[in-house]
């Protein structure tokens, strides 16, 4: 008998949409810590330098520089905001501070925590700024988020976590989006035209 | 009841049906396999080697109408092999005589949701319920290689996230771009959604999403010959996004694709004469030919030169680029209905068919779409 020439199983689960369609928000996902990759290794959060001291009594110079890593890597890369009430609206009031330095003038969240893995091993430990949200209008609130919009599972009273590796991965510099709208110029200009068309689809 | 609950929102468009489960087409196995399934693999390799020769010729990258500003940036992806996702030949065929090429939609092929899950549940519905035998098949592995492949071109970027793009105000391409984030979460990628018309720069060069996460790897549901010449085009090389589809897809997806392979593959049994309009005295007077621009979708600007009289067959916003000829060969009639087949790859491997049927010898995008199955 030939094989068959159709996909064996699809997992209907997955495409069973009860809400179908919503443009989703920002992905609340948990990729780092549901793959099942046994690369993973513990990674624990901590809420201010004191706390990382008092767990790790033998390596409180450890401590010290995971933790100004993570405050230079959240100068680096945290989300940025144009107005206090932008960054207030993701994050919740008084979450926010205005930065001033030489990559120009906005709001970013204050780092909320800091994630640290292998602070012990001789060769090297990890270490990544965390934030938080107290604003009833995002997907972050009450959660640990990564400064590239990853959402952790579990509330942020959860402090034990398995990652992969590349959970501490150096992100990229993200600077303040300048502007929008510099693609789908096409679409209105092209759109205007014609009524057998359905609604602007530029699939083919 | 059952497309609510899957979220298939556009089987019905201006009242007219759009997906109709009251009837199939049937195939044999010999016929998927030697007349669709091996020519499709065929054709593709023969585009590809159409693809190598352009990104070399400087002659030829004009002739496909890429701004010379972004000649590099297309060689590029093409040399560094880029990873692509998918295409979607469309073929007349007949059931008996050898598919022939129409065109090859590498950029932006739509209809996916309903090709690689939707009929293939429709199939599974109808063997449960007893209306067709529990042997027959269909030419479907879409969904299973999609996911694959999104899982390969993660692992090719090294990356464990990737964004989808579509434009705004359209539900369908809003599906098909939804279908494809489910499959990457199949294959355990991290799946972020931005309207393409949202995209924004940042201060230094990266594009942005609405929360301004930067997009290292972006699927766009959107052409490649949009992109090129709209004023974020610029900031495509420094911006060092992944790009799926890649941009060596302009060319693949550029219908003057369709003359070069004529040219370098003349009366290959699944092509149809084509040449460069202002080539045109090379296309004899007394036949029929079609005029298409290199770049079009939804079958729009498209005339019938019959004995040197040009016929507007549908109207349309493009053409500005320049135009081909394509021998006229037209689509055959079953029960009053003028079939196309779309014939998908993913990557570089055939993964099933999708049937489009419409009153009017040219599908335009309210046909309808039906099921298939192998028996």
């Amino acid at each position: 008998m030939a094989t068959q020439k159709r996909s064996k199983h699809i997992n209907l689960r997955r495409m069973r949409k009860a809400f179908a369609l919503k443009p989703l928000a920002v992905g609340v996902a948990g990729v780092m810590l549901s793959a099942c990759s046994d690369d993973r290794q513990d990674a624990r959060i901590y809420t201010s330098l004191d706390e990382c001291k008092i767990d790790n009594p033998d390596a409180i110079a450890q401590c010290d520089a995971a933790y100004q890593t993570a405050l230079d890597e959240a100068v680096r890369t945290s989300p940025r905001y144009n107005s206090e009430y932008d960054c207030e609206h993701e994050f919740g009031a008084n979450q926010c501070q205005y930065v001033n330095n030489n990559q120009g003038s906005f709001f970013m969240p204050f780092m909320a925590g800091f994630m640290v893995s292998q602070l012990l091993s001789p060769s090297r430990y990890y270490s990544q700024p965390l934030y938080t949200s107290y604003s009833p209008y995002s997907s972050y609130r009450s959660r640990w988020v990564t400064a590239d919009g990853y959402v952790f599972n579990g509330d942020i009273r959860k402090r034990n976590y398995r990652v992969r590796p590349d959970a501490f991965k150096p992100k990229p510099t993200v600077t303040r989006t300048m502007s929008r709208g510099g693609f789908g110029s096409s679409v209105r200009a092209k759109s205007s035209w014609g009524s057998s068309s359905r609604s602007g689809s530029w699939g083919s | 009841m059952l497309a609510a609950e899957y979220g298939f929102h556009f089987h019905t468009m201006y009242g007219e049906p759009y997906w109709d489960e009251s009837a199939y087409y049937q195939f044999s196995l010999a016929q998927i396999e030697n007349h669709i399934e091996d020519p499709t693999a065929e054709i593709h390799q023969m585009c590809l080697s159409i693809v190598d020769e352009v990104v070399n010729s400087e002659k030829l990258m004009k002739r496909f109408a890429i701004p010379q500003a972004h000649w590099d940036f297309v060689r590029q992806s093409w040399l560094n092999k880029e990873p692509s996702l998918y295409s979607r030949l469309d073929l007349v065929y007949d059931g008996v005589n050898p598919a022939k090429l129409l065109e090859n939609n590498a950029d932006t092929p739509t209809s996916l949701y309903e090709s690689g899950f939707w009929q293939w549940l429709w199939l599974e519905h109808q063997v449960q319920e007893g209306h067709i035998a529990r042997n027959a098949d269909q030419f479907n592995s879409l969904q299973e290689k999609l996911v694959h492949r999104l899982g390969e071109i993660a692992q090719f970027y090294q990356v464990h996230e990737m964004h989808f793009a579509c434009c705004k105000d359209t539900e369908e391409d809003r599906g098909t771009v939804q279908y494809l984030q489910d499959c990457a979460s199949e294959a355990g990628i991290e799946d972020k959604f931005v309207y393409v018309e949202d995209i924004g720069l940042s201060e230094n060069g990266l594009f942005t999403d609405m929360s301004n996460n930067p997009l290292l790897s972006c699927f766009k549901l959107y052409p490649w010959e949009f992109m090129l010449s709209e004023s974020y085009g610029d900031h495509l090389e420094t911006a060092d996004t992944n790009w799926i589809e890649p941009p060596w897809k302009a060319i693949l997806s550029n219908k003057a694709l369709l003359p070069l392979l004529w040219q370098r593959f003349p009366n290959h049994p699944n092509l149809l004469p084509s040449y460069f309009s202002d080539g045109a005295h090379k296309a004899s007077s007394n036949e029929k030919w079609i005029k298409k621009p290199l770049f079009s979708r939804e079958g729009a600007n498209i005339s019938l030169l019959d004995n040197g009289e040009e016929k507007v067959l549908s109207e349309g916003p493009y053409g500005e680029e320049g135009f081909i000829l394509q021998a006229y060969s037209p689509l055959p009639v079953f029960d009053g209905n003028h079939t196309l087949i779309g014939s998908w790859l993913v990557d570089d491997m055939p993964a099933g068919i999708s049937i489009r049927e419409d009153k009017s010898p040219i599908t335009q995008d309210l046909s309808r779409y039906l099921p298939h199955i192998i028996l």
